[in-house]
């Protein structure tokens, strides 16, 4: 039997959950940015911003040029969380096959829920007015209805913001066709130019390029355009959000530094930060990644893999910062520090035999206990005592820096 | 003008089918009265459950935060 999956997306998500919460931002074009606005990207630019050309990731000086009376506003990620779950409350009502793609984006595959795309357009006007009663009306979701992921991702796609696009499948070749190749989720730039390059710029020239000359370019991703160009995705609809796959926190400073000890300090904040998140999730790393990005926007990354999995904080500092010493470019200020931990497993720490370490564990459980209980904010490091994270932003902050709230 | 601040506020509110409704603050000493309620989400801090409004009046935007713990109301942002 065809599968029903539906596609839904959220509409200049973080903008229009602002616009909601805030009346006098309503019709004008407004931006979601970081913490420090003027060093800031465009995390989500308003349906009015969209319209005079800003788009999302642009630099806030660049979004600010093009549209010089857009109202820059910081994020608030707890905001958005919080009507992510929302709806997807609203979703698990109606199916139990519920992925969620991203914090605004999921997929629903209702195959078992109605019987054909008419009871499924029906559906899905009932989900939309569902999120308008319980988010408010200003946060609006365009909705794609396809027999795959794919198909249904590309649908919702189309008619924004707000519109239902319903795609059969004895239509979807027809409906492939009048797309760009780009549209499509998982073709960028990138692979754009080398499919140009084999002279395809249609999906129909996809169609009809030879399968084994496109696995002899691309490979195993070669099957993957072959299938997508026939409008053809296996893939189910995942209902379990399931163990991440990293954990990272990066922070982009209020000045570019080249002062090695801000660097540590921030750089031992923020493994503190991802520390305690594996520790809450029950989850040990075995790899840790580095990142740092200069004024010039250039960067690096290095990872390094552990040969016991840790979930400790100054574990994946000292790794993380020996790696980002040996690399650092002195001769460029630093921008943007990260870490991220991955290749994580479920499981406790390596449990020492030598008793200052084992003290040192002990220790650790009862500041998670009171982090748990008061927050993240509950104990701090002597060392980085004349810093906090500041308040509606995961970044780390000193507060005698300018920009401190 | 955006304002973040964390004042303490003097709230009525009611309390009507499960749901709190701030109908008034007073802040700075002056009375706002409260047209719309735009948006309320909740956020943790450890185990505590904070409840944040949006709200606002002809003129300004305020978002209120409510401690349940402490049933304090604080002022947290103004948008005027």
């Amino acid at each position: 039997m065809s599968r029903i999956i539906i596609h839904i997306d959220m509409n200049s998500y973080f903008a229009s959950v602002e616009q909601q919460a805030n009346p006098f931002l309503r019709g004008k074009p407004i931006g979601i940015t970081g913490k420090h606005q003027e060093r800031s990207v465009i995390a989500t630019a308003s349906i009015e911003a969209k319209k005079l050309g800003v788009k999302t990731a642009m630099s806030t000086w660049e979004a600010k040029r093009i549209c010089p009376s857009m109202i820059l506003y910081p994020g608030d990620p707890e905001k958005y969380s919080y009507i992510t779950s929302q709806f997807n409350s609203i979703f698990n009502e109606y199916t139990d096959y519920v992925e969620q793609f991203s914090i605004d984006e999921c997929f629903l595959d209702v195959s078992e829920t109605v019987t054909d795309y008419l009871e499924a357009i029906i559906l899905a006007q009932t989900i939309r007015e569902r999120i308008k009663k319980t988010c408010g009306e200003k946060i609006t979701c365009s909705i794609g209805i396809a027999p795959n992921k794919l198909m249904a991702k590309l649908c919702s796609e189309q008619v924004k913001p707000n519109g239902i696009t319903t795609v059969c499948k004895q239509n979807v070749l027809r409906f492939l066709d009048t797309c760009k190749l780009r549209d499509l989720c998982g073709i960028g730039s990138r692979i754009e130019n080398r499919l140009g390059s084999l002279g395809i710029n249609t999906f129909d020239q996809l169609r009809k390029f030879p399968l084994e000359n496109l696995v002899n370019e691309f490979k195993s991703y070669g099957h993957w355009l072959h299938e997508s160009a026939h409008g053809r995705d296996d893939s189910p609809v995942i209902n379990t959000c399931g163990d991440p796959k990293s954990i990272g926190h990066s922070y982009t400073l209020s000045e570019n530094t080249d002062d090695k000890n801000e660097m540590k300090n921030c750089l031992l904040g923020l493994s503190d930060r991802v520390a305690w998140r594996l520790r809450k999730e029950g989850l040990v790393a075995r790899c840790v990644h580095a990142i740092v990005r200069y004024a010039d926007f250039t960067g690096m990354t290095q990872q390094q893999t552990f040969t016991e999995p840790t979930s400790n904080g100054l574990t994946l500092f000292k790794t993380a910062w020996q790696m980002i010493e040996k690399w650092l470019d002195v001769s460029k200020p630093v921008r943007l520090l990260g870490l991220s931990a991955s290749t994580l497993s479920k499981g406790n720490e390596y449990q020492s035999l030598f008793k200052k370490e084992r003290k040192v564990h002990s220790l650790q459980k009862s500041l998670d206990k009171i982090q748990d209980r008061y927050g993240s904010d509950a104990w701090t490091r002597a060392s980085l005592i004349d810093a906090h994270f500041k308040e509606r932003s995961s970044g780390f902050h000193s507060p005698n820096s300018p920009s401190a709230v | 003008m955006h304002e973040f601040l964390n004042d303490q506020i003097d709230v009525i509110a009611s309390f009507c089918q499960n749901r709190v409704i701030p109908k008034r603050i007073r802040w700075n000493e002056r009375d706002y009265d409260i047209l719309n309620v735009n948006l309320m989400h909740t956020a943790r801090e450890g185990q505590k459950r904070i409840f944040y409004f949006s709200v606002s009046d002809n003129t300004n935007y305020f978002k209120l935060k409510l401690d349940p713990e402490y049933l304090e109301w604080h002022l947290v942002e103004l948008y005027n």
